[in-house]
């Protein structure tokens, strides 16, 4: 099969499921949605594993293809694809868990009247994220960044009656914004350096040296900014959270598994930039040190459920961003891949406890689930384990490449962050777990069931979080079929035993810790926030960064708006009513001389006159 | 006899028609100064066509004209005023200021 | 079919007045034949222009389709002749004009009284457009500018909302002066360079600079010249009339308005100011530069913290005007395109926003934000329409709104690093004040009292389709235009290089 055609049965389905289901909106049912909605990312799913297939095991280099889009100084702009192993990757990421998801909305929104506008959305999602994670160029990057935070907007807001929601969408869209405008002029000072978009122009140029390096860190400092805004990373963070007013399997798709990576994926894709410019790999390690022991931090006082994952996304993302930032490439995609799994498990499985307890978030609430739900149980014990990193899950493996790379990389401060980071990843997640499965149930009345339709993407998920490990480790793999992608080839890690093991034991403390507080309760949760009560409110408040953005940014906005909006009226308006006025003036001193006596103005022509035939003769004498 | 004084005795008369035409309330006193007015143009005409740089008869042909269109605006004028009064009760020139802007 | 072609410019700019003449023999009260007429006849100008676009020459350079006689004879030599051509910067814009006035004539359901005048007046304003688009001389520039300008005076006075005489006055008095610079500037024109037509005025005013005679009079012509069209695009702090027309005039008006007539003073900045004043463009940068910094963010600002709807747009446009300004004032090819691109954008985008709202307000009487909410509930087409033009307004990649900012901002990238990345300020501050305007309208719960609110029909909603699909299109597929533009924009910037 041609490649054109493998790459077009990739995006065509999803895009054209898009427009069948906005369009037959009226007409379809709801089974008939979701099976559109399946079929087409299933054709995607085929699509993807056959070039996963032709990459990873015949090893065949994919050929590129372009069209020109527009044409700019005479050069013709460029739309195409690229497959490079790490855009392979991303697809198969992508189309799986997008498979996924799409299979799980039909339980999990089987009750909401939009459906159909919800499956529209996220077949839009999908066909969005597929053709971001090919572009060969950082135009189309760019548009298809654009497309998948509309849609991620489109889909937090999607319950718009909610003013939460609705604040949440805002705050989303305006807030990645910030960091789009950052890739925004990194785009346009590439073009102006090179008057290219194409990333393999970039980087011939960088190689070249034609660009200084200066430059070279501006740019690439510039990309990270737009990854801040997209990855959720400090201080654009703040948007992650409340994106969890967006119903579930968004969450899991979208603020889990795939959007949220798309920035850690544009550093990824443009490594060698950044390897260029040692000053912005600092920047990168030290924010993704920082937001991963920042979003840790916040995680282990929040109450619902989803915040509690999504400070855990931002958190692992921090991990992926510390790994790109330590030199760490392969280790950085590996977590991007284990990670997209294991999340997205765990957001499914929380979306699911949600529907036992009919819509519930607040983890206090809720208890004992161990008894009423086994399978259930082990699905989310599995997401934690791996994300905890406990061996064999695939957490570990890809974990343990981090902490190798930060190691490596000589920066032993992060390297010490990350490990404190692990432990309270431990702590956070088995907190919510034994919160939320042992003990008694709390909730009166009937619990929900969990309709066949979600259990089993869990599954499939439970499954590839177990053995995603297996791709990298032992046989290296996965960095051998990465490294061909690259121009030149990064320097493996040597392998080390003993950071495995401090990460494993770390993370086994915090398990134990959560075990004693929340589990057997031997230690009293309430007797610990209250010896240190303001540190409590501190997370609880989320180190108040919101009330910080809404002092700093927000109130004095508002506050030039009105401060401008008088100007505009007094000022400007009344500059305009002056002149009116002085107008009006002259026209009334113009009407008393209009006073209707004809002697009056004969009176007036005739000294008019005389004025007239003086002027002459005097300018005649005076010649 | 010179230009001269025939031109200083219509600027006279004119000046007179000028100041009656500005300064008097009666209306029927305005028309009657404005003859006077033509009455020096005329004056001008004449004196133009008998002592001017090149003496000929078309200056005589002009007051004729003049005349002639002097008394048909005089009928007009009267007329116009007849309806005025009619309408206002007044022969005052000072008192038709409808035209007030 | 090249001897019809020649006259098809001429042909187009006054198909509507066909339309007109036909009204003219009709009863006051028959309102629906008004209206069938009115549409009818913005057809004719339509299918014309469109059949102009295909046969528009992509290679050729300068005016084509080109007819010209003579009409005035002046003094000597000069004269003023009747010339109609189009080139690639009026081809899109011609274009945009009969899509947007068909649109508008059929969004025009709303007007009820003394619908004959409306139609008339309507027709005539399209005239106008059509021929301030499509003259290749100086002379018929200015004379179908001011007929726009009373047709458009008699349509925002006598059919507009509540201020409506106000806003009339206001839009004649600042559009006056504008004319009235432009009358000057027009003069002084012709007396140094003694021709009427574009393409003649540019090489004479070339060899002028050159010389360098009487620099003072050609800087006293081009500031009339920047003036005039500052006030029509317009630039700060010119935009108060702009803001109560906006408000103010009916729907069909304000879409045309500032859809296509504000253009005009991109159309005029282009062609007037870069086109033959290109040294004094050059000189100028700065100033253009921070003219149009001030009007996007000031507009972004002032947009946000607006508590009405049709204002918030009002602000807007003044802040994506800035776009255009920051376009031109880069001076290269990659930025006069971008300017062109938004100027076309725009006009699709706000065309498109002000008959939403137009629609909304026939709905619920009012467009206070404070007002509004959740109405996606029950207009659930109308919301994701609104939805979708502010997606485009706010810049969304596959909307046409990107590809116009992105090449504005891009050009001056190129030249103004520094101040291009101050400008990007202003699109996150579009996000914030598009979002919150549409997200107060349409989402969270509703008022009670639009439990009645019934969503737009059918008929309403066709022009809404037709305008995101031409959003669409360009976004998707922006060679369409790029292809007709191209070759003018560069021999523009050739004349800035050289």
């Amino acid at each position: 099969m041609q490649i054109t055609t493998l790459v077009l049965m990739v995006l065509l389905p999803t895009l054209l499921g898009f427009l069948i289901i906005l369009l037959g909106r009226e007409g379809l049912s709801k089974k008939a949605t979701c099976l559109i909605g399946v079929i087409t990312t299933g054709i995607t799913l085929i699509g993807s594993l056959i070039l996963f297939g032709k990459s990873f095991i015949l090893s065949e280099v994919l050929p590129k293809w372009n069209f020109t889009w527009i044409e700019l100084n005479q050069k013709p702009i460029q739309f195409g694809f690229e497959l490079q192993p790490l855009n392979v990757l991303m697809l198969i990421i992508v189309s799986t868990v997008s498979f996924l998801v799409h299979l799980y909305s039909y339980g999990y929104m089987k009750g909401d009247e939009r459906f159909s506008v919800f499956y529209s959305y996220l077949a839009l999602f999908t066909f969005s994220m597929l053709g971001l994670v090919i572009s060969p160029n950082l135009l189309q990057i760019y548009i298809f960044w654009e497309l998948v935070g509309v849609c991620s907007f489109l889909l937090v807001g999607f319950w718009y009656f909610k003013t939460e929601a609705k604040r949440a969408a805002k705050k989303a869209f305006i807030v990645t914004r910030i960091g789009d405008i950052g890739f925004f002029i990194a785009i346009s000072l590439v073009f102006k350096e090179i008057g290219s978009f194409e990333l393999k122009d970039l980087q011939i140029a960088i190689e070249q040296g034609s660009i200084s390096s200066g430059m070279i860190t501006l740019i690439a400092i510039l990309l990270f900014v737009g990854a801040i805004g997209k990855s959720g990373q400090f201080p654009l963070h703040t948007w992650l959270p409340d994106a969890m007013e967006g119903p579930t399997p968004v969450s899991a798709l979208i603020h889990a598994a795939t959007m949220v990576a798309a920035g850690v994926f544009l550093v990824a894709n443009t490594f060698w930039l950044f390897e260029a410019a040692p000053i912005a790999l600092d920047v990168v390690a030290y924010v993704g040190g920082f937001t991963a022991i920042f979003a840790a931090t916040i995680g282990i006082a929040q109450t619902d459920i989803k915040r509690i994952l999504a400070y855990s996304t931002v958190s692992q993302l921090g991990y992926m961003m510390l790994a790109l930032g330590s030199v760490g490439y392969i280790a950085g995609v590996f977590h991007l891949m284990t990670h997209a799994f294991f999340k997205a498990l765990l957001f499914l499985a929380a979306g699911a406890v949600m529907i036992i307890f009919h819509h519930e978030q607040d983890i206090r609430k809720m208890g004992g689930l161990w008894k009423k739900n086994r399978v259930l149980t082990g699905l989310f014990l599995v997401g934690c384990l791996a994300i905890t990193g406990i061996p064999p899950f695939s957490g570990f493996f890809s974990k343990d490449e981090i902490l190798l790379a930060v190691y490596q990389d000589g920066r032993i401060g992060l390297l010490i962050v990350a490990i404190i980071a692990a432990f309270f990843t431990a702590f956070y997640m088995f907190r919510l777990f034994f919160t939320v499965f042992t003990g008694n149930t709390k909730q009166k009345g009937e619990l929900g069931k969990v309709p066949r339709a979600m259990t089993f993407p869990m599954i499939v998920l439970a499954l590839l979080s177990i053995v995603a490990g297996l791709v990298e480790v032992p046989t290296n793999s996965l960095s051998s079929w990465l490294m061909k992608g690259l121009a030149k080839p990064i320097t493996t890690h040597e392998s080390s035993i003993f950071i495995p093991v401090i990460a494993v034991l770390v993370s086994l403390l915090g398990m134990g810790l959560a075990y004693l507080i929340y589990g057997s309760k031997r230690i009293s949760a309430k007797r610990i926030t209250g010896t240190i009560p303001w540190l409590h409110q501190l997370l609880v408040r989320k180190y108040y960064i919101d009330e910080l953005y809404r002092y700093l940014v927000i109130i004095p906005l508002k506050g030039i708006g009105w401060l401008l909006q008088i100007f505009d009226r007094v000022i400007i308006g009344g500059l305009v009513r002056l002149g009116g006025g002085i107008m009006q003036i002259l026209g009334r001193m113009g009407t008393a001389l209009q006073n209707g006596q004809a002697q009056t103005y004969a009176l007036i022509s005739v000294f008019g006159f005389v004025i007239l035939i003086v002027s002459l003769l005097a300018g005649r004498i005076l010649k | 006899m010179n230009l001269t004084s025939y031109l200083a005795l219509a600027a006279i008369l004119f000046c007179i028609g000028l100041y009656g035409v500005i300064t008097k309330r009666n209306a029927v006193m305005v028309l009657f100064s404005i003859e006077l007015m033509l009455n020096a143009v005329n004056i001008n005409l004449v004196a133009f066509a008998k002592y001017g740089m090149v003496p000929n008869i078309s200056g005589q042909v002009f007051t004729l004209f003049t005349i002639a269109i002097a008394a048909a605006e005089a009928a007009v004028g009267i007329a116009i005023l007849l309806a005025l009064y009619r309408n206002k009760g007044t022969a005052e020139a000072d008192k038709y200021n409808s035209m007030k802007g | 079919m090249t001897a019809l072609n020649q006259w098809l410019p001429t042909l187009i700019t006054f198909s509507p007045l066909l339309g007109i003449i036909i009204l003219l023999f009709i009863p006051r009260e028959k309102e629906r034949v008004h209206r069938s007429i009115g549409i009818l006849a913005t057809l004719p100008p339509l299918v014309l222009s469109v059949w102009m676009y295909n046969s528009f020459n992509q290679k050729l350079v300068g005016f084509q389709m080109k007819q010209s006689f003579d009409w005035i004879r002046l003094f000597d030599d000069a004269k003023i002749s009747y010339s109609m051509g189009v080139d690639g910067i009026s081809m899109p814009l011609t274009l945009l004009t009969c899509v947007i006035s068909t649109l508008a004539v059929i969004a025009s359901l709303y007007i009820r009284r003394r619908t004959k005048q409306y139609y008339m007046l309507f027709l005539l304003l399209q005239t106008g457009m059509l021929g301030v688009f499509l003259s290749s001389t100086f002379f018929l520039f200015f004379i179908f500018f001011e007929i726009t300008l009373v047709a458009a005076f008699f349509l925002i006075g006598i059919w507009g909302y509540l201020e409506k005489e106000r806003a009339a006055n206001l839009f004649l008095i600042y559009n006056g002066i504008g004319s009235a610079f432009m009358l000057i500037a027009m003069i002084g024109l012709f007396l140094s360079t003694k021709t009427w037509e574009y393409h003649d005025m540019q090489e004479r005013l070339v060899m002028w600079l050159n010389l360098a005679e009487q620099p003072v009079l050609l800087w006293v012509i081009f500031i009339c010249l920047f003036i005039a069209f500052a006030i029509k695009l317009p630039i700060f702090p010119f935009h108060s009339w702009m803001l109560r027309t906006h408000v103010e005039a009916p729907t069909p008006v304000v879409m045309v308005h500032s859809g296509i007539l504000l253009k005009m003073g991109a159309y005029g900045l282009m062609r007037f100011g870069v086109g033959m004043f290109p040294d004094y463009m050059k000189e100028m940068t700065w100033i253009l530069i921070a003219l149009g910094l001030i009007n996007i963010i000031y507009g972004a600002i002032l947009a946000f913290v607006q508590k009405e709807l049709k204002r918030v747009l009002a602000y807007s446009s003044v802040s994506h005007m800035g776009i255009i300004l920051l376009g031109i004032a880069s001076l290269n090819q990659i930025g006069l395109k971008g300017a062109l691109f938004q100027a076309i954008s725009h006009g699709l985008i706000s065309a498109l926003l002000f008959y939403i709202v137009g629609s909304l307000y026939e709905r619920t009487k009012t467009t206070e934000l404070a007002m509004l909410g959740g109405l996606a509930r029950r207009m659930p087409i109308l919301s994701g329409l609104l939805l979708v033009a502010g997606l485009a307004l706010l810049g969304l990649p596959g909307l046409s709104g990107f590809i116009s900012e992105f090449l504005a901002f891009l050009g001056l990238f190129q030249v103004q690093p520094i101040f291009a990345a101050v400008g990007t300020i202003g699109l996150i501050l579009a996000a914030a004040y598009t979002l919150r305007a549409v997200l107060k309208t349409t989402f969270g719960p509703m008022r009670e009292s639009f439990q009645g609110l019934r969503d737009i029909r059918l008929n309403e909603s066709i022009p809404m389709l037709i305008l995101v699909g031409l959003i669409t299109l360009i976004g998707v597929y922006p060679k369409i235009v790029d292809d007709s533009i191209q070759l003018t924009l560069y021999q523009m910037v050739l004349r800035i290089g050289g």
